[in-house]
């Protein structure tokens, strides 16, 4: 038995160490809005929050993951969170949509841990698949997002990590 | 099947809405079916059918049957937002659902495109066939999204459909009010009268719906509360939200899972297998054909099982080729010339060979590419004695059933198909063997669902890929410049011939020539008089498949390249001189192609090139005619140390009319990163039978990093509605192709582009 804390609750699974958190998230857990893309930490379908950091999920064992807190995209929450989904419905980003709650993700972790950033500097930091190509407008939304959350749009340089 | 025909016929006899488009033009013996009259959605207890594509749900809502699969393309958008409009609703009361499957919602349309006619011309050999064409295809049933056709083959449907629905219920209403239709006020889903009595359509819709449609006219597409101006797209909250479900997200009571691998080399089959004993979780191995597959309670355990076991496979019949053979029995076929067969000459015109003039030749080549969908290949299936249910993404219900029932011995009545969201399709999902096979393992576990699914290696290997191709083109240049006569020959394996063997099992392809083949060279909008556009088919065993514009994505490349080419040695400007090869041509594609080029040109006038210190720029330009299209690209490059960088990109297009302008500025956008994908990176080696990328480090897509800026206009001709979904894709490798050599004066004739 392994005991997961995921989404503010603690889970129960029982799983081998070694198996792949997004396995037990999919199939133990039934927790199927983290995807599985690539199996390698390649292409970020399955990401998730791991203390807050994004991370792919295919690739962290559950064996490491226990104890920590564990946030996907069934259990986000807060204003960044809300700013980043709201962006990306007012940008009508998703096409096929398969990758796009990676994407959610990756830009509610990178914003959670500093609002005060330029679009650029947080479209840097995402490293994301899209197959659709709909990287224009994931660029139209991570600028909604940040006027959202920082409306004088003055980002704080020296907060910037 | 015939009781299917009989009822098309009397359809067609009822048929009481009528649309604009039938009327006139050469389109009419491209029957149009309006849902009215032959078939009806089954409506349940508290629904109203209002015929094949509306009905009104228990809940109030009006259900639009869409009978396309949802892969991205915004289908399900597009048919709430004509059933929103011809009902004069908002759209939160409209919801897509998938069509049933039934040979009503058959798609003759991508098999109409892929005749080998000139599109542009109208005859009687021309008619007869699509007339024949439409009516196999009907009497087949054969369902399929694809070939950019889903719009095409629903938008006069269900606008005649809400219209003829619109028209029941407020004859309903006039007949409760005991007023004259003429009086009554539509909006917001209730009909009223002047004296402020009022109906919802759901408390009209029980007799409206047995009310006989009339003969109504259809105007013809124009700007309306939605149409022309978009919708909010439906799918994208639940997508954002990570609520949509797909097929890897079906989970059935009981559900085990099954992991594949597929022989390393192609051909090679599987010959035998060892699976430790006590593995936690694991319930069995299945033996395939050419695959193997260990199922058990999780995916993961599933996965360790298969490292575990020890598999051989048997290599006697696996192939030995290698991707440089495939050129080579390219290089040696082209180099046979005339005497080559198969060969066949789609489209000619006077005499080329016999042209005059400074001789220009060059040869270019593409690679195989895979799909590479991000949710990769799966599909649940529960075998029972009853029969089978399946839940997978597909382009086509039609043939997963045939499929599914000739894998499982079965009648097809007695297999059921579950579609969810498909996280991605590109062509891909057309071919079904990937259903067939989670069948074959499913029918080891009877009564249990079995989901299988590929990893991403597996998905890489086990693809129908984009085939590799390469062309020799010629052309004589007269005194103006312009050509005298071209000759194009491109050496590729039939697509069309390999997919119709795997879909229908015993059919036999070859006899036709394979028109995919040579999409994007064939039936020019350019003016050659003296031309010869030829296929030479060569077969070197390599699953092929449709990938994205399919043959367009390899001619557009070949032929705008060359014309480039052509226009730098005369040297005109590759914008004039493009004019004045459409001014050469003149027809009703040359005056539209010409239209988007002016637009282009405008935008080049107005926007200079700019390089930063110590980079080269440069800009090309391409135009495409791609699924009754046009597109037109301006790609703004910049070379820094080697490395080709796409800053932006500008595109026009003219699909007609826009019914959804955002979306379609969403797909032309997606189908040109696409095709970016595949122009500086996409390249499927085979390597002695195995194909060699693993994921995405070896077979690598377009970042957010690289993915230039794309501007996109829409130029509505007034055309019959062409395709969107596709258009993009073929248009910008030659725009960016035509830009390096702009910027560094290389002129780069294989792909992935290389600058060495």
């Amino acid at each position: 038995m392994i005991t997961l804390k995921i989404n503010g609750q603690s889970r129960q699974i029982e799983a081998d160490p070694d198996t792949p958190l997004l396995w037990a998230l999919r199939d133990d857990l039934n927790l199927t809005g983290t995807k599985f893309g690539c199996g390698r930490a390649l292409c970020g379908a399955c990401t998730v929050h791991i203390d807050g950091d994004a991370e792919r999920s295919c690739s962290i064992m559950v064996g490491d993951a226990a104890g920590k807190s564990i946030t996907t995209i069934e259990g986000l929450s807060g204003d960044v969170a809300k700013a980043v989904t709201d962006a990306w419905i007012k940008a009508a980003v998703p096409q096929c949509g398969y990758c796009q709650p990676g994407f959610v993700m990756a830009v509610t972790s990178v914003l959670g841990a500093n609002r005060n950033q330029t679009r650029e500097a947080v479209l840097s930091q995402i490293t994301n698949l899209c197959r659709c190509g709909t990287y224009d407008a994931i660029r139209t939304a991570v600028g909604f997002a940040v006027a959202d959350l920082n409306p004088q749009g003055q980002p704080n340089k020296e907060s910037v990590r | 099947m015939t009781a299917a025909r009989i009822a098309r016929r009397t359809f067609l006899i009822a048929a009481g809405v009528v649309g604009g488009g039938l009327l006139v033009g050469t389109g009419a013996l491209v029957a149009r079916l309006h849902g009215i009259g032959g078939y009806r959605l089954p409506a349940g207890e508290g629904e109203a059918s209002f015929g094949a594509w509306i009905k009104l749900a228990r809940d109030g809502t009006i259900e639009v049957a869409v009978p396309h699969q949802e892969m991205g393309q915004g289908i399900y958008s597009l048919a709430v937002l004509l059933a929103a409009e011809g009902l004069r609703l908002p759209a939160d009361a409209v919801r897509a659902v998938q069509a049933p499957i039934n040979p009503y919602f058959a798609n003759p349309i991508m098999v109409i495109d892929g005749l080998p006619f000139n599109e542009h011309a109208s005859g009687l050999v021309q008619e007869s066939a699509k007339w024949t064409v439409d009516k196999v295809i009907r009497a087949f049933g054969l369902s399929a999204t694809g070939g950019s056709t889903s719009t095409r083959h629903i938008a006069e449907p269900i606008r005649a459909c809400a219209a003829s629905a619109l028209d029941v219920l407020t004859r309903a209403a006039a007949e409760k009010f005991g007023v004259a239709a003429g009086e009554l006020k539509i909006a917001d889903g209730r009909i009223s009268t002047a004296d402020g009595r009022s109906a919802a359509y759901a408390e009209l819709a029980d007799a409206a719906s047995r009310l006989s449609p009339r003969t109504i006219e259809l105007p013809p597409l124009a700007e309306g509360v939605f149409v022309g101006k978009g919708m909010p797209r439906v799918d994208v909250p639940p997508k954002t939200r990570g609520v949509a479900a797909y097929g890897i997200d079906t989970r059935q009571p009981g559900q085990l899972y099954a992991a594949i691998r597929h022989s390393p080399r192609l051909g090679g089959v599987f010959k035998s297998a060892s699976l430790p004993a006590d593995l936690p979780g694991v319930r069995g191995i299945v033996e395939g054909g050419d695959y193997v597959a260990v199922v058990a309670t999780s995916y993961s355990k599933a996965v360790a099982g298969l490292e575990k076991s020890t598999v051989v496979w048997d290599d006697s019949y696996a192939l030995s080729v290698s991707s440089k053979d495939v050129f080579a029995a390219y290089r040696a076929a082209l180099d046979k010339g005339a005497s080559y067969k198969p060969r066949w000459v789609i489209d000619s015109a006077g005499d080329a060979a016999a042209a005059k003039g400074r001789e220009v030749a060059a040869t270019y080549d593409a690679p195989f590419l895979a799909h590479a969908t991000m949710e990769p290949m799966n599909a649940t299936a529960l075998v029972t004695d009853g029969g089978v249910k399946v839940w997978a993404g597909h382009q086509s219900g039609y043939l997963a059933k045939l499929r599914v029932a000739a894998a499982a011995g079965v009648p097809t009545d007695a297999v059921e198909v579950f579609t969810p969201y498909l996280g991605g399709g590109f062509g891909r999902r057309a071919d079904l063997d990937y259903i067939v096979k989670a069948v074959e393992i499913a029918r080891k576990f009877k009564s249990t669902p079995v989901q299988t699914i590929w990893s991403r290696a597996e998905d890489l290997r086990d693809d129908v890929y984009r085939p590799a191709a390469m062309a020799d083109v010629t052309a004589k240049l007269g005194d103006d410049g312009l050509p005298s006569g071209l000759t194009y020959r491109i050496a590729v394996p039939s697509t069309t011939d390999q997919f119709t063997a795997r879909a229908i099992p015993g059919a036999k392809g070859g006899l036709l020539p394979d028109r995919s083949t040579v999409d994007g060279a064939v039936f020019s909008f350019y003016g050659l008089q003296n031309r010869s556009i030829e296929n030479f088919s060569v077969d070197a065993g390599i699953p092929v498949g449709y990938w994205r514009s399919v043959g367009h994505s390899l001619n557009n490349f070949f032929f705008e390249t060359f014309i480039d080419e052509l226009s730098a040695t005369a040297g005109i400007d590759p914008f004039d001189y493009r004019a004045r090869l459409l001014d050469a041509n003149g027809g009703e594609a040359a005056q539209r192609a010409k239209a988007v080029l002016t637009r282009l040109a405008r935008f080049n006038a107005d926007n200079k090139v700019t390089v930063a210190s110590g980079a080269k720029a440069g800009r090309g330009v391409a135009l495409s005619e791609c699924f009754h299209s046009f597109v037109g690209q301006l790609a703004d490059i910049e070379v820094v140390a080697g490395n080709i960088r796409v800053k932006r990109v500008f595109a026009v297009v003219d699909c007609g009319f826009a019914i959804d302008p955002p979306n379609v500025i969403a797909q032309l956008r997606s189908a040109i990163n696409f095709g970016l994908s595949a122009a500086l990176y996409g390249k499927v080696e085979i390597d002695n039978g195995k194909i060699v990328p693993e994921n995405f480090d070896t077979y690598q897509i377009l970042t957010l990093e690289d993915a230039p800026e794309i501007v996109v206009e829409i130029a509505n001709s007034g055309a019959a509605i062409g395709g969107i979904g596709e258009i993009g894709t073929p248009g910008i490798a030659p725009a960016v192709g035509n830009a390096i050599f702009a910027a560094t004066g290389k002129r780069l004739r294989s792909l992935p582009f290389d600058l060495g």
